[in-house]
């Protein structure tokens, strides 16, 4: 459990976090979206105690991360990567991360197969590939059992496997109970993986709620796909009802704003064979380019409103 | 796992201290620069007490033989420096590849992460100086049958170890404040041997007054008994520019972002 309170962070003129409020539950794994320079990483840093809010608080199960004695008990997170003494091998890595907490050997070479990073873990972080750099930070992550887990675009560099690989790890996470805080630009990526979104933009809050509230809610232009022998019936008596319809060709019409059941309904009234009727979702990447592409246009106030719509 | 478990389970500060040390420990251990570090303070300290003992005559202005001891001394103020970057860089390489990060995800107590980090690297360095000081001395006793007594020994590697903890604690606050290695390097370099000789040999007064309040006039009064101050100046420079240091360097760690 994450939870933040009116978190904010002010680099001299610059705002990069603005009252953010949100909690990340147990059990799912939430989506932390938003385009670069968002405040994404530098909320998860606060988070962490690494940078210092401005105003505001961030818990992680319920208490300040940086008063933790054990802290990779409570949270293991992959912020940057790239983060590690070069010259350090990976295994010496992850056995000074688990000298800090008292955890065994055993448990290093334990997450060093679980991740896949087999011999390499003796070669020095210079060599490695950002794929095999993202791995280890995962194994770090991963060391100390944590409740709590953040990730920071961790498919970055990674091969289709690699994608495939962290797409298991963090659902199966997330069905053990943990609470899973995934951010990434890989929006259908994130569409299959997480339960849950919270979207910011220029450091406000735009948007917290259920993947599929705000594929829902957040599609302005919901359409109905239909496909009949009697086009022109069914275009009229559809008008006639009141919704917008367009002619896709191919025997199909498109229906802005209705939806399957509306549509079915009509086509049954005047008799219209129906071959094909499919409700056309929005992507996220729609919903969210929609959302985010001017994060001054949707405040807090307007997203609350599109994702409860 | 619930909020009340972690507190249960939640060990001690002292434990909290011993983990962080001992991590800081294999972190000095687990890197290259360590080990070229120690290489080079070891061929420093031996290598000069080694040419000193050949040279034992010319030693002092009077040409009465100095006591071995004097090998590990001259070594030591010119070795001082490949021990003082060991320390240096267990502070500022972490600020350079980012590691710093994790390292306090991992020890996010600021204070007990300083204490650590200012306890192990310097420790680490004394002792090795003490050590090669020690050799040093015994070399020269061996190559140029200098005077070896037991009491100046301990004397004389206690004011080494004084002159290396003072100058690995102001180095570890340089470096926290800094965060930078080039930035760090130099002002300790200048601070502790550079400014010290080069300042005096201008011949102007007040340059030479500024001399005598710099770290390394205090270290080298302390290693060779010039130039003229009293013990207490010399003591109140090494405590005083460490203790300037560590306040900085602490600042800097407790209070500002991670960087």
């Amino acid at each position: 459990m994450i939870s933040v309170r009116g978190l904010t962070k002010q680099y001299g003129a610059v705002r990069a976090v603005d009252d953010l409020t949100f909690d990340v539950a147990p059990g799912k794994v939430t989506g932390f979206l938003g385009p670069n320079g968002a405040g994404k990483s530098t909320t998860m840093r606060m988070v962490l105690g690494l940078d210092r809010p401005t105003a505001g608080s961030a818990l992680v199960g319920g208490r300040p991360f940086g008063a933790l004695a054990e802290p990779l008990r409570a949270a293991g997170a992959l912020l940057d990567a790239g983060a590690v003494h070069p010259g350090r091998s990976g295994r010496d890595h992850l056995r000074v991360a688990a000298r800090t907490h008292g955890i065994p050997q055993r448990r290093v070479d334990e997450v060093i197969d679980q991740v896949g990073l087999g011999p390499a873990a003796r070669r020095r972080v210079k060599g490695y590939s950002l794929g095999m750099r993202q791995r280890l930070g995962i194994a770090t992550a991963l060391i100390g059992d944590p409740a709590v887990l953040l990730f920071d675009e961790p498919m970055n560099g990674l091969d289709l496997d690699g994608v495939r690989w962290v797409r298991r790890l963090v659902r199966g996470l997330a069905d053990e109970g943990r609470t899973v805080l995934l951010s990434s630009h890989l929006m259908s990526e994130m569409e299959q993986t997480a339960d849950h979104l919270v979207i910011i933009g220029r450091g406000r809050l735009i948007a917290d709620a259920s993947m599929q509230e705000v594929i829902r809610g957040g599609a302005g232009r919901r359409q109905v796909r239909v496909r009949t022998p009697s086009v022109d019936d069914l275009a009229g008596a559809l008008l006639r009802a009141g919704l917008r319809v367009h002619p896709a060709g191919d025997g199909e019409l498109v229906v802005d704003g209705g939806t399957a059941e509306t549509v079915g309904d009509v086509a049954l009234s005047v008799g219209a064979a129906v071959h094909r009727l499919v409700e056309d979702q929005s992507s996220l990447e729609e919903v969210y380019l929609d959302l985010t592409g001017d994060s001054v246009q949707y405040r807090v106030s307007d997203a609350a409103e599109l994702v409860t719509r | 796992m619930t909020t009340t478990d972690v507190r249960a389970a939640e060990p001690g500060t002292l434990t909290v201290y011993g983990r962080a040390a001992a991590a800081e420990w294999l972190r000095l251990r687990t890197v290259r620069s360590t080990w070229w570090c120690l290489l080079a303070a070891t061929v420093t300290i031996v290598g000069i007490g080694v040419v000193m003992a050949f040279d034992a005559e010319n030693v002092t202005a009077t040409g009465e033989l100095p006591p071995a001891t004097a090998a590990g001394e001259f070594g030591v103020l010119l070795g001082q420096f490949a021990l003082l970057v060991l320390v240096l860089l267990a502070v500022t390489q972490e600020y350079a590849s980012g590691a710093i990060g994790p390292t306090l995800q991992w020890t996010p107590r600021r204070g007990v992460l300083m204490a650590a980090r200012v306890a192990v690297p310097v420790l680490a360095a004394t002792v090795a100086g003490v050590l090669l000081a020690f050799v040093a001395d015994i070399a020269a006793w061996l190559i140029a049958d200098l005077p070896l007594a037991g009491a100046d020994v301990a004397d004389s590697l206690g004011r080494i170890a004084a002159v290396l903890v003072a100058g690995g604690v102001l180095a570890v606050g340089v470096g926290l404040f800094l965060r930078s290695t080039a930035g760090a390097l130099a002002t300790v370099f200048l601070l502790q041997l550079v400014l010290p000789f080069l300042l005096p040999a201008f011949g102007v007064e007040w340059m030479a007054d500024l001399g005598e309040l710099l770290p390394g006039s205090g270290a080298i009064w302390t290693l060779l008994g010039e130039p003229e101050m009293s013990a207490a100046q010399a003591t109140s420079l090494l405590v005083g520019w460490s203790a300037a240091g560590l306040g900085l360097g602490g600042w800097a760690l407790l209070r500002r972002d991670a960087g």
